[in-house]
């Protein structure tokens, strides 16, 4: 759960803490987790650190760099996209592990 | 035609200036740039409801959290135009879509404003270049009622008042003309969780009012 930015469905223990997780906040009413999140305690409960290696955008845009939001309902490609969106890019490549290629 | 999010807003310092405003989906660049460049300020500020919020987790937790429960969140940034013309962040907002309305009178659904921020102004004055912060309450309230309208729901909405905001907050939702949930109201029963008085809604015509007042500036 600790490396949530780094899921990935060969990692089982990663993949069960995060269910593990999400199943027990579940339980929870959005005004609990409210009440936790403000008293900076979520951590216990969902222990999802950013990764430190992300760099940070700048602080201002130009208008047209802006991708203004739709008011409308959104369809589930779109869903789909900004949940992807909500998660960290994941490392560069040369930070990932070295596989052996076959000849 | 579908209501447009609002495109401007009063000026905090000036009320008769309007301040541009532009919406965008919320991503996790964004969350790391409201924690990284205004968490450690705001975590300074102790009458700040939102002091210990860190956008980085909130933002894959709400989205995984509502997912495990079949519904969706809609988490957006508020970009205002700092002196130099450029934008700026200066407010975030998480929405949760189709969810139960809190007048069980009326059982049916709304949306849910689960997690709203604005940026101090002072900060944004100081040190980010913006001499005409926008005041920004009514227009991420007005987001929401938007959503809510457009996806069928009539612009119902709900929120919880987080405890950490005090009287103060409660004050805030007031002001604005939402409707407080009585402390012997039930609630939904999916809310699972004790009425402790700290519930606002909007129904059809406060919705309705809400959004109309804001309709020149879309």
């Amino acid at each position: 759960m600790s490396e949530f930015m780094q899921l990935d469905a060969k990692a089982p223990a990663t993949l069960g803490a995060v269910v593990e997780a999400v199943t027990r906040l579940s339980t929870l009413g959005e005004a609990k987790i409210l009440e936790l999140v403000s008293a900076g305690k979520i951590a216990d409960l969902f222990p999802f650190k950013p990764a430190g290696d992300q760099p940070i955008p700048s602080d201002t845009v130009a208008e047209e760099e802006l991708v203004e939001a739709s008011a409308s309902s959104l369809n589930r490609k779109e869903r789909e996209a900004l949940i992807q969106s909500s998660l960290p890019a994941t490392a560069p490549k040369k930070y990932r592990p070295r596989t052996v290629s076959k000849r | 035609m579908p209501r447009r999010f609002a495109r401007s807003a009063p000026s905090k310092v000036d009320k008769r200036r309007r301040v541009d405003i532009r919406v965008t989906h919320m991503a996790a660049s964004d969350a790391l740039w409201w924690d990284t460049r205004l968490g450690p300020k705001h975590a300074s500020m102790a009458g700040r409801a939102d002091r210990y919020w860190s956008w980085s987790m909130l933002l894959p937790l709400c989205h995984l959290v509502q997912r495990a429960k079949r519904r969706y969140c809609r988490p957006l940034v508020f970009w205002a135009r700092a002196d130099s013309g450029r934008f700026l962040r200066v407010g975030m907002l998480i929405v949760i879509e189709a969810y139960p309305y809190l007048d069980v009178e009326h059982p049916a659904d709304s949306h849910f404003v689960w997690f709203m921020s604005g940026a101090d102004a002072g900060l944004l004055t100081t040190e980010f270049g913006m001499s005409n912060p926008p005041a920004l309450g009514r227009v991420l309230l007005d987001s929401a009622i938007v959503l809510s309208q457009n996806a069928g729901l009539a612009g119902r909405i709900g929120l919880h008042a987080a405890a950490a905001g005090g009287d103060g907050l409660l004050a805030v939702y007031d002001r604005f003309g939402l409707i407080r949930l009585p402390t012997v109201a039930p609630l939904p029963p999916s809310v699972r969780r004790p009425n402790d008085g700290r519930f606002f809604y909007a129904d059809e015509p406060v919705a309705e009012g809400l959004a109309a007042a804001l309709d020149a500036s879309r």
